[in-house]
């Protein structure tokens, strides 16, 4: 059978084509030369003009600095839930106005003591998004002068509502009361 | 008071009664429109206003002044912090005054149902008139909803801010309950300090 006689890639092949070679361009040349300085990140090209970089929490603000030489903008910062591993992963997406090329920077921090040093000194206007941040989600970051309530009332500012354990249906029969069918949990469909 | 007062006219100038209808017909060829877009519907509204779907031909006026305006439009959805806005802007518009509330977040949420930030029934904070399905309606819908307030208020079925006078012990229960006690102190007197 044809079907069959497709030849099989080996074991050895699979872990050798994980390791991932940087390619020669500019992107992999900017990865090698940040990988360089920070031999404790990990880096990868993802496509053209993309760039990923993983790093310990601990070092997150030397990376980032280092990465400020050539990503002039701080475009966001972006955290998401990994309610399963109990864990936070903030995504710091970075430009470079020299290079044309963006780069995401992720970290993990443990979701019941959320800290993270604040990266206001190099980028200035991490100021708002980390204060978004602490909004939505509860990470504190340490140094940030303006944490607290921003753009939430006080009553939802507490809850942190983009955390995934964040019990949205009941907040909002609460809220905003009962007296809506489609509330009604036994339905099956609801009617938007 | 034995006889339940009908219009506004009624409230301020008894004798003047005899010229009501043509008092109503003026206000409905003369609405003048708060700018307040809320939500996505204010997309709807340059079209609206420009040579395409041009209201000014019905005599509508977009205004940026609550104190000058008959016609309050809360396009699309609503959450508690601009409620707060509306209800102070609605509060600062003279009798009469009415409302079109566009799309289907006023009415019951629509897309944002689940949201812990959108207000799921406009009509329990403040008295709306006419409300226009859809998501988003265009402005042949905005339109018609329109004409129909126009034939209201001509019959003088668009009551809402005889509604919101009469119940208003209703309605500033909901807010309340949504917002807190002492909103309006706490939060209306830093942006209006006459209140």
């Amino acid at each position: 059978m044809d079907m069959n006689e497709k030849p099989k890639v080996e074991e050895k092949e699979v872990q050798e084509m994980e390791v991932q070679k940087l390619p020669d361009t500019k992107e992999g040349r900017l990865v090698a030369e940040l990988l360089e300085k920070a031999p404790y990140a990990e880096g990868s090209v993802r496509r053209e003009r993309r760039i990923e970089f993983r790093v310990p929490k601990e070092e997150v603000k030397n990376f980032l600095r280092l990465a400020s030489e050539k990503f002039e903008i701080l475009l966001q910062i972006t955290v998401v839930d990994w309610l399963k591993e109990s864990e936070f992963e903030v995504i710091y997406q970075l430009w470079s106005v020299s290079e044309n090329v963006h780069a995401m920077v992720r970290t993990r921090i443990p979701r019941d003591d959320p800290r993270l040093p604040t990266v206001m000194d190099i980028w200035p206007v991490a100021e708002t998004y980390e204060r978004e941040a602490h909004e939505f989600f509860g990470v504190i970051y340490e140094g940030n002068p303006r944490l607290g309530p921003f753009i939430l009332e006080p009553k939802e500012y507490e809850k942190h509502p983009l955390r995934k354990d964040f019990n949205m249906l009941g907040y909002v029969k609460m809220v905003y009361g009962e007296d809506f069918d489609r509330y009604d949990e036994s339905k099956t469909n609801y009617v938007i | 008071m034995s006889e339940r007062n009908d219009d506004f006219i009624t409230y301020e100038l008894q004798e003047f009664k005899l010229f009501e209808p043509l008092f109503r017909w003026a206000r409905k060829k003369s609405l003048w429109i708060v700018a307040f877009c809320t939500g996505c519907g204010g997309i709807e509204m340059p079209p609206l206003f420009t040579a395409r779907y041009d209201i000014e031909r019905f005599g509508m006026m977009p205004n940026p002044s609550p104190r000058m305006a008959d016609l309050f439009l809360i396009t699309g959805y609503v959450t508690p912090k601009t409620l707060k806005r509306i209800i102070i802007t609605y509060e600062m518009i003279p009798d009469p005054k009415y409302i079109i509330a566009h799309g289907s977040c006023p009415i019951n949420g629509g897309v944002y149902w689940d949201s812990y930030n959108v207000v799921k029934q406009l009509d329990k904070y403040i008295p709306i008139d006419v409300a226009i399905a859809g998501c988003m309606p265009r402005p042949e819908a905005v339109m018609d909803g329109i004409q129909e307030i126009m034939r209201k208020i001509e019959s003088g079925e668009a009551d809402g801010w005889k509604r919101y006078r009469e119940n208003y012990e209703w309605y500033r229960k909901n807010q309340d309950e949504l917002f807190g006690e002492g909103w309006r102190e706490r939060d209306a007197r830093r942006w209006l300090a006459w209140i």
